[in-house]
This record gives structure tokens, C-alpha cells and sequence, in this order.
């Protein structure tokens, strides 16, 4: 009785796959011209606009879905059928429909990371060299956010290294309002050991682990 | 005794977290770009979004004919609509810390374009993109919708 249900369920679960394939794979009817205007959505799947890399997207509602795997393909979507088969837009079209809102989307965030040397809130000296990219960045924004977050290796107490994490934040931020910021512009925060890059046991010396993780937006 | 002990431990790492991670009413992120007729819907009052405004949950951006408006949230997810458009922000919560993590954008009407985010790195299935006729599932970067194209 029981594999019987599962039997029918299972049947059910495929007639439903199958009609979203069908559904997504056909062209679906044009809707008709003497019933009242169906509003459509337009989905589209773009590169990115600063590395050009393409995700993938699903568009679904209770009709079924359509998956969107390469850049410019779109799908359009109403309430009363399936999202339609993938349709490839030319570079004029997404020009054309979404170039001007693709002007409006701010700067792409920026991760720095900067180290320290052992038990100090000292820069190493590669990473004092990054500070100037850091605030050439933070400058270029009309609007900047900065958060600077500190981190420590597993060597000494927990809870002290969330100090030391917080002193590594702060002098991040003391050297970026000497090259100009405003203090307020630059929240702190301090993991501590919490989050490390290099995973370690208890008490490790690392240096990749002392650092700040500067994000700029 | 030992379940005891570990959610005490729990408790105290939760406890230093907090201060780090947020304070209340954290904004969702703010206002980078704007030019034209720009407007933030905020607890029910329409205010012209500058740049800079910040934006929280349960905010909606609206723009005019000419307008244009461009978010980054605090998460690195940036959203930015055209003219005649509406998208409203329906949950935001980064904390990844703490495991909390998720965004829900409902475009309203007009052109906007999304670009993925932290959330949906760590979380693909926490960011839901709604129109009014469908929901957009997104496994990273970026994601242009025309709403009512037709």
C-alpha cells in the first residue's frame, strides 16, 4: 500500500516535471489579441559589468520555470503561462532596454586586506604599500563606505586578540583619516581569532592570519 | 550538563558578536547613485532619495519619468532601476556571523538591474528577486528585468 503511494506520488512528481519542461523547452501562444493586455516581465541574464562573468538564473512561477545560463539570455514571463523558452537578446537589444540602468549602478565594491606584524597592530612593510590604493579607492567614491574589520593568529587568549583585532581596525582607521578620510567614514570591528584566513589550531603563530580586511564601497 | 555547557559557551560568543556585527536598525545599505525624480518610500512617507540616504528593510526606491537611482547594500549586492520604476527592499538581513542571511527585492514596476552580492555566495537559496509575475532564482551576478515590458 505504501510503495503504491509513493508509486503514485512519483508519477505525479514526474507529470509535473514533464509539463515544465514541455513548458519551457515550446514557444508559448502569443496571448490573445481580444482579451485585455497581459502585462509581461522581462528577465535577462548579463555579464558582469566588471568582470563580465555570466551566473545562471531561474525564472519560475506556478506555471513552470526556465533556466538562464548564458549572457543576453532572456525570458519573458506572464500570469497565465510558463516563463517562455530562452530567447537570446542581441548586444543592440540589452543595449537598448537596460544600457541606461546599467549606467546607473554604483562602483563595484573593493576588498583590501592589509597585515601586521606578530602581536602588534604595526603594518608589515608590503602592506603599508597598499595603504595609498586603499585611499586612492575610497577617494574615487562620491559616497564611500569603509568598514575595516581586525583579525589575529590563534597565538594568545581569545578574548585579548578580540582587543588586538579592534587595535588593527583602529589603526587602519587612524591611517586613513591622516591621508584625508573622515573618521566617521571608517567603521571598525574585530573578529578576533574568530574567523582565520589560514586554518589553525589553538596557539599558532600565522601571519596571514593577523590582518585587516578593508571593504570599500 | 555538557549540552548546558555548550550553550553557555554559545550564549558568550554570541554575546561578543553582537557588539561587533550591528546595533539595531542597521541600514541595508545606501544610496550611491541617483540623477532625476528620486524618491525613498520610508514607514509610509515618501521622501526624495540624495545621495548617500540611507536605505533599510522594508524601504522601497521609486523613481520619475527622468530618474535613476543606484543602491549598494551592505552586503556588496548592488541594484539599480531606470525611469518609471519601483523596487522595494522586502527583507535584508547579513549577519553571516550568526547564520542569518537574507534579501528579498520585489521590482515593482520599470527597469532595474541587479548584481549579486555576498548572500548569494554564501546562501544562493536566501535571495529571492520577485516581479509581479515571477520569481527569479539567482546563482550569482547579473540579473536585468523589464516589469510590465509589455
Amino acid at each position: 500500500m505504501m510503495t503504491r503511494g509513493c508509486a503514485v506520488l512519483g508519477v505525479a512528481v514526474l507529470t509535473a516535471a514533464c509539463a515544465s519542461t514541455r513548458a519551457a523547452r515550446e514557444p508559448q501562444p502569443q496571448p490573445e489579441p481580444s482579451t485585455a493586455r497581459q502585462a509581461h516581465d522581462l528577465v535577462a541574464l548579463l555579464p558582469d559589468p566588471g568582470t563580465g562573468a555570466v551566473g545562471r538564473a531561474v525564472v519560475s512561477n506556478r506555471h513552470g520555470q526556465v533556466e538562464l545560463t548564458q549572457a543576453r539570455e532572456s525570458t519573458r514571463v506572464g500570469g497565465d503561462a510558463a516563463p517562455t523558452a530562452p530567447v537570446l537578446l542581441t548586444e543592440d537589444e540589452a543595449a537598448r532596454l537596460f544600457g541606461e540602468v546599467l549606467d546607473a549602478l554604483p562602483p563595484a565594491p573593493r576588498h583590501f586586506t592589509l597585515y601586521f606584524k606578530f602581536e602588534s597592530e604595526e603594518l608589515t612593510d608590503e602592506s603599508r604599500r597598499l595603504v595609498e590604493d586603499v585611499v586612492q579607492e575610497v577617494k574615487h567614491r562620491p559616497v564611500p563606505d569603509v568598514i575595516a574589520i581586525g583579525h589575529t593568529d590563534t597565538t594568545g587568549a581569545a578574548r585579548s586578540n578580540i582587543q588586538l583585532g579592534l587595535r588593527r581596525a583602529n589603526a587602519v582607521r587612524t591611517i586613513l583619516v591622516g591621508a584625508g578620510l573622515t573618521a566617521s567614514a571608517v567603521a571598525v570591528a574585530s573578529h578576533g581569532e574568530a574567523e582565520l584566513l589560514v586554518h589553525t589550531a589553538d596557539g599558532v603563530y600565522e601571519p596571514k592570519n593577523r590582518r585587516v580586511e578593508i571593504t570599500v564601497r | 550538563m555538557r549540552n548546558y555547557l555548550s550553550l553557555a559557551a554559545g550564549v558568550m560568543v554570541l554575546g561578543l558578536a553582537i557588539p561587533a556585527a550591528a546595533e539595531t536598525a542597521t541600514p541595508a545599505g545606501r544610496i550611491k547613485t541617483v540623477s532625476g525624480d528620486a524618491f525613498i518610500v520610508h514607514a509610509g512617507q515618501t521622501i526624495p532619495a540624495t545621495i548617500g540616504h540611507e536605505v533599510f528593510e522594508s524601504d522601497r526606491v521609486r523613481t520619475g519619468h527622468d530618474g535613476r537611482i543606484g543602491l549598494t547594500l551592505q552586503d556588496d549586492t548592488r541594484v539599480a532601476i531606470g525611469p518609471r520604476s519601483e523596487v522595494a527592499v522586502d527583507s535584508f538581513s547579513y549577519a553571516p556571523a550568526e547564520g542569518s542571511l537574507g534579501l528579498a527585492l520585489k521590482f515593482v514596476q520599470g527597469v532595474a538591474v541587479y548584481v549579486s552580492g555576498k548572500i548569494a555566495k554564501l546562501a544562493p537559496d536566501a535571495v529571492r528577486l520577485e516581479t509581479p509575475a515571477a520569481i527569479v532564482g539567482v546563482r550569482g551576478t547579473t540579473v536585468a528585468l523589464n516589469v510590465g515590458a509589455d
